[in-house]
């Protein structure tokens, strides 16, 4: 047990200290998210103009700040998918599955440390709109940081499950874009889910969607009584859909990486 | 003695290549098992296969006992491997690459210290730590992968072509490293496609082509075991009767003998055993030797007798 967590701390490391690498892209990232939620972020928010709920006055300005960090996120994770492509056109893969590690030890290490290495470059931008919004209380900043957390590690969880499955380059770059482009447009990132229901099958979709939950449970954290009419289901419901996601998608990296994954292959 | 590598009925298939076929090969504990064959031949797969990186199509291999199919958890824990190409991504540093395996590997962080920057010294890559991989050369790249199992010090240390790109002085040493590992107690397997390597390494040899083994055995034996390998030329002064010559092929049973004016070559198994008799017959005979000699097979004969293989050009 003791020697099962050493391992999965290292592999966990393995992910987490490449973050120091990407230091200029973390840096262009973070500049082109303060323009977002700066510029085009105080635009938009003119032009959408929700009536009065007889709140704070919380407009789309703060429903979009969330979005626009979920989206971000999302993608960041997603992007651990086409460095796992790397390694496995750099041969890494097959040097892991040859370490004296259980499999189920890397799946998990390479699926957490993935979702913390995510979840990092992703801390500035975070830390960047609520003080934008002047959000203090330690405690729900502790939980929206959890929270992303978990949506990270789950979606790095989809992100292996996609790479590994398909071993190759070329379906990995089309089968991403097209998720990518599903999941970001299917949701209420930026579109409140009452306004989709003009489309059924566009709302079912951003209802189920995780990027859906994902920022709608931020907003229903730091906003919950003046965004709750664009919430479609309860936090607590929300935050067990992340939790969820994160456990499934992680436990399904685990069995495939198990019981299907071998080197070779990759093209 | 106790097999530390029994491979039973292996086969890989990949679409409709077979790799390996039908392989079945024990290697012993303690021993430097030699694996050679020509690029392509299943040498690396059936490495792979051993260390739990590739899974059979069918059969099973056996590490100290434990099942590649089975037990590969436990099977990991006695290998390492160095593979054929360096495994590491081109930003990564040659110091972290290490410092994390001999961590993974089971070694504390201060242990981890020590043992890495030995064996860099060793394998003079010291200097090269904090630079990126990919501006090392390619010998350095190979010295990093072969510095993962000095490191690792396995049950079982597998290496894959490991003085490709070396040159001759690091060849040696690399050689020397290796040594020293199996007399701490490591079984060692070597695939190379370098005879004087597995020559200088092995214990035993096993030759594979087109995924089959095709000869298996001590490098003696696999040259003795070249019908007429071994040549025993002879000069003579004057002429050599053709019923002198069938006499001598008749009584040490010689697989061929070419008579070239006064230069007689005798193709014949064992020829150390033989040339004393040969002599005696010469100086019998009447016959002045002005010089002998015995020619043995090199493992490159043996390659090319067991694998059919011909060098370009090569009609003989």
């Amino acid at each position: 047990m003791r020697e099962d967590l050493r391992a999965l701390l290292l592999v966990t490391l393995w992910d987490v200290r490449k973050v120091a690498r990407y230091k200029v892209f973390l840096l262009m990232r973070f500049a082109w998210f303060i323009v977002q939620v700066s510029v085009f972020a105080v635009l938009i928010s003119y032009l959408v103009t929700i009536r009065s709920l007889g709140t704070s006055g919380i407009g789309y300005y703060e429903y979009y700040l969330f979005g626009a960090y979920t989206a971000l996120l999302f993608s960041i994770s997603m992007f651990r998918g086409y460095e796992i492509a790397e390694e496995f056109e750099e041969g890494i893969i097959e040097y892991q599955l040859s370490l004296p590690i259980k499999r189920r030890i890397l799946a998990i290490g390479r699926t957490i440390g993935g979702g913390i290495a995510s979840f990092i470059y992703t801390l500035p931008m975070m830390l960047f709109i609520l003080l934008l919004l002047g959000i203090t209380n330690p405690v729900l900043i502790a939980i929206a940081v959890l929270s992303a957390l978990a949506f990270s590690i789950g979606i790095v969880g989809l992100a292996i499950n996609i790479v590994f499955g398909l071993k190759s380059g070329d379906k990995t770059d089309i089968l991403f874009g097209v998720v990518d482009a599903l999941l970001v447009r299917l949701s209420t990132i930026f579109y409140p889910l009452p306004f989709l229901s003009v489309f059924p099958p566009y709302f079912y979709a951003a209802m189920y969607n995780p990027l859906s939950n994902m920022a709608d449970f931020l907003r229903a954290l730091f906003f919950f009584q003046d965004l709750k009419i664009f919430i479609h289901a309860p936090p607590e419901n929300l935050v067990s859909y992340i939790v969820g996601l994160s456990v499934g998608l992680s436990i399904l990296a685990m069995l495939f990486i198990e019981r299907r994954v071998e080197g070779g292959g990759w093209k | 003695m106790e097999p530390a590598v029994e491979i039973v009925d292996l086969v890989k298939r990949f679409g409709n290549t077979i790799a390996v076929d039908k392989l079945n090969l024990s290697i012993y504990d303690g021993e430097i098992f030699g694996l050679l064959g020509p690029n392509g031949s299943g040498k690396s797969t059936t490495l792979l296969i051993i260390s739990t990186v590739y899974k059979p199509t069918s059969g099973d291999v056996y590490v100290y006992g434990k099942s590649v199919v089975k037990n590969s958890d436990e099977v990991r824990k006695y290998v390492g491997i160095a593979f054929q190409e360096p495994k590491a991504l081109w930003v990564d540093k040659p110091y972290e690459i290490l410092l994390w395996h001999a961590m993974v590997v089971g070694y504390s962080m201060s242990d981890a210290r020590k043992v890495v920057r030995q064996v860099m010294e060793d394998l003079g890559v010291w200097e090269y730590r904090n630079k990126m991989f990919s501006e090392l050369s390619g010998g350095n790249k190979k010295k990093v992968e072969l510095a993962k199992v000095f490191i690792q010090k396995p049950r079982l240390a597998i290496f894959d072509e490991p003085t490709a790109q070396l040159d001759v002085i690091t060849k040696h040493q690399v050689w020397n490293m290796i040594e020293d590992l199996r007399r701490n107690g490591s079984t060692i397997i070597v695939a190379t496609n370098e005879m004087s390597e597995a020559e200088r390494l092995s214990d035993r040899i096993g030759i594979m082509y087109r995924g089959k083994l095709r000869a298996l055995g001590t490098p003696e034996e696999l040259k003795d075991g070249i019908p007429g390998g071994d040549i025993i030329e002879i000069i003579v002064d004057g002429p050599v009767r053709e019923s002198f010559v069938e006499a001598i092929k008749n009584d040490i049973d010689a697989v061929r003998i070419d008579l070239k004016d006064a230069v007689i070559r005798i193709y014949v198994n064992k020829g150390e055993e033989k040339i004393a008799r040969v002599v005696d017959m010469f100086s019998r005979g009447g016959l002045k030797v002005r010089q002998i000699s015995l020619k043995e097979p090199t493992l490159d004969d043996v390659f090319f007798y067991y694998t059919g293989a011909k060098l370009a050009g090569d009609n003989n």
